[in-house]
């Protein structure tokens, strides 16, 4: 089982690398060494917080936008170029293939995470002379990133399972959107006083995915750590709700028939 | 590949590039137009920083840097201008803070440089108060702003009580230096004396973080020690008088008499002068203000 999933996985990153996904990393070099340079002339005390602000945006940012782009044709694409009955004709069931495809995603995203870092860091590094035990901090936030990009990537795979490219596309931003609104929402249910506004609300803000958990990019810019309960718990919350995507993932896929 | 193939690739490239270059001269007439219809004032697209902040999906700190960036452009360029209207520092300090409640820099000299008279700074003490206090509010562990607000009671508002209490407050923040109680006495016992002014800016200029900061601080620095200097100086013209009877054309009246090694220079290098008052000037080179004493 492991075996045939880890085949998936290794073939769905295979593709990605192919479809040159990972040229994203050098519009990131140049964003971060292009900071690194310029933020030092225009500005005055920040040239180390922009770095990691900057340095971490774009992480996410293009994190997000591979997750995206990337998980909403992983099935789709599949089932369009009909390769999906040569797979299913081998020994290869249904959920295993679904959780190939996240793993494999997953492990690009990670890939893509890891050169970005690095580079993150030799832009720290250039720009300040020095690296401290201190920017490790930032490895907090990168971790953050990657908890977000886990939700992401399991909605992409989710929508498409069920819809078109374009509309699993527009789903999942506007959840993400929403996620990161949702203390905002629940707050708004609360300020009405209506008792049913607020249930509403309150409802929405536990069932969508609060992507507002894993925003301490300004935090960790400031050198302050993020709180060990609070690693965990998003660890625990994503883990949670990755076990909920997945599931109604593979309930679709496997109710779907393929004409 | 064939001739016509060639031809067209050719007329492309050709066609591309007279584009490329009509494109200039026609947003250079667009920005003609619109200079032309004269400056419609300052203003900020979106006023409010904490709309902003959720607006950002997790990226305000990026964004705080950037209007941090534009309120530094911002003041860049209109102490270049020497212009006396600072309008958008405030609006600009308050976005970023919003957006970034913990960038320390935006406090510190956003508020010098809010509260300091034009054309050096948007001469809005009270709106520098303002700031600080809202950076006290969120960095409570950060005693240097109880500094920065202590010296703007001193200095710009000269409400020496106020300035005193504060800094007596801010002494008592955990991990605050010596030095603020003796400031806390200082400003008390002596408010307005030259002694505790030029001392609250040698801490200004220790504590500088950035170098436009620091600047600022040895300006100040060096226009209390030309004040001393001139002072110092007019005694020993004075003694000249009462010696020869007459006033000093020069200084070198009085080194011919050993009163003076040589020709005394101001901080910024330039040589002192006998005024046609007999009083001791700045030279007319010297780079020292003595404006910002007043």
């Amino acid at each position: 089982m492991i075996q045939r999933i880890a085949s998936i996985a290794r073939h769905t990153l295979k593709e990605s690398v192919r479809e040159r996904v990972l040229y994203n990393l050098v519009v990131f070099a140049l964003l971060m060494f292009g900071a690194a340079i310029l933020v030092g002339s225009i500005s005055v005390g920040i040239e180390h917080i922009i770095i990691v602000n900057l340095g971490l945006s774009s992480i996410s940012v293009f994190g997000l936008l591979m997750a995206i782009f990337i998980g909403i044709t992983l099935v789709w694409k599949e089932i369009d170029k009909r390769t999906i009955f040569s797979i299913l004709a081998k020994p290869v069931r249904r959920w295993e293939f679904i959780l190939g495809k996240y793993a494999g995603l997953m492990l690009t995203l990670m890939i893509n995470t890891a050169v970005m870092t690095v580079g993150f860091y030799l832009a720290l590094f250039y720009a300040k002379g020095s690296l401290e035990t201190g920017d490790l901090i930032v490895l907090q936030a990168i971790y953050f990133i990657l908890l977000q990009l886990a939700l992401v990537v399991g909605l992409a795979l989710f929508f498409s399972c069920t819809s078109t490219p374009v509309l699993s596309a527009v789903f999942t931003f506007c959840l993400f959107v929403i996620g990161n609104l949702l203390g905002d929402i629940r707050w708004f249910g609360e300020e009405t006083g209506s008792a049913l506004v607020m249930s509403f609300t309150s409802v929405l803000y536990y069932a969508l995915p609060n992507f507002g958990n894993f925003n301490v990019i300004s935090q960790t810019a400031h050198g302050q750590p993020v709180a060990g309960y609070l690693i965990w718990s998003n660890t625990l919350y994503v883990l949670l709700y990755l076990t909920l995507i997945l599931s109604a993932s593979i309930l679709v896929f496997e109710k779907r028939e393929f004409k | 590949m064939g001739d016509s193939t060639r031809t067209i690739r050719a007329s492309c490239v050709l066609i591309l590039g007279m584009s490329f270059l009509a494109i200039v001269p026609a947003q250079q007439r667009i920005d003609q137009a619109f200079s032309t219809q004269g400056n419609s004032g300052e203003f900020l697209y979106l006023p409010e920083g904490t709309s902003l902040r959720r607006l950002c999906l997790g990226h305000e700190g990026l964004l705080a840097d950037i209007y941090w960036t534009r309120a530094v452009q911002y003041f860049g360029r209109k102490r270049i201008d020497q212009s006396p209207q600072f309008d958008l520092l405030g609006p600009l300090l308050r976005i970023t803070t919003d957006l970034d409640p913990h960038l320390l820099i935006a406090y510190r000299f956003g508020a010098i440089f809010l509260a300091e008279r034009p054309p050096r700074g948007a001469g809005k003490p009270h709106e520098a108060l303002q700031l600080l206090r809202k950076g006290i509010v969120a960095n409570p562990g950060y005693w240097r702003l109880w500094h920065d607000l202590g010296f703007i009671y001193y200095w710009d508002l000269k409400d020496y009580e106020a300035a005193a209490r504060v800094y007596r407050a801010g002494s008592e923040r955990p991990g605050a230096q010596q030095w603020m109680k003796v400031m806390a006495a200082a400003v008390a016992t002596e408010g307005g004396a030259y002694n505790t002014s030029r001392l609250l800016w040698a801490q200004i200029y220790r504590e500088a973080e950035n170098e436009q900061i620091r600047r600022n601080a040895e300006e100040h620095l060096a226009a209390f020690k030309a004040q001393n200097d001139l002072g110092q100086l007019n005694l020993l013209l004075g003694d000249f008088v009462r010696r020869e009877g007459r006033p000093a054309s020069s200084w070198r009246d009085l080194t011919a008499l050993g009163m003076l090694r040589e020709v005394p220079r101001d901080p910024s290098g330039s040589p002192y002068r006998v005024g046609r008052d007999a009083r001791a000037q700045l030279g007319p080179e010297s780079k020292v203000d003595l404006k910002l004493l007043q």
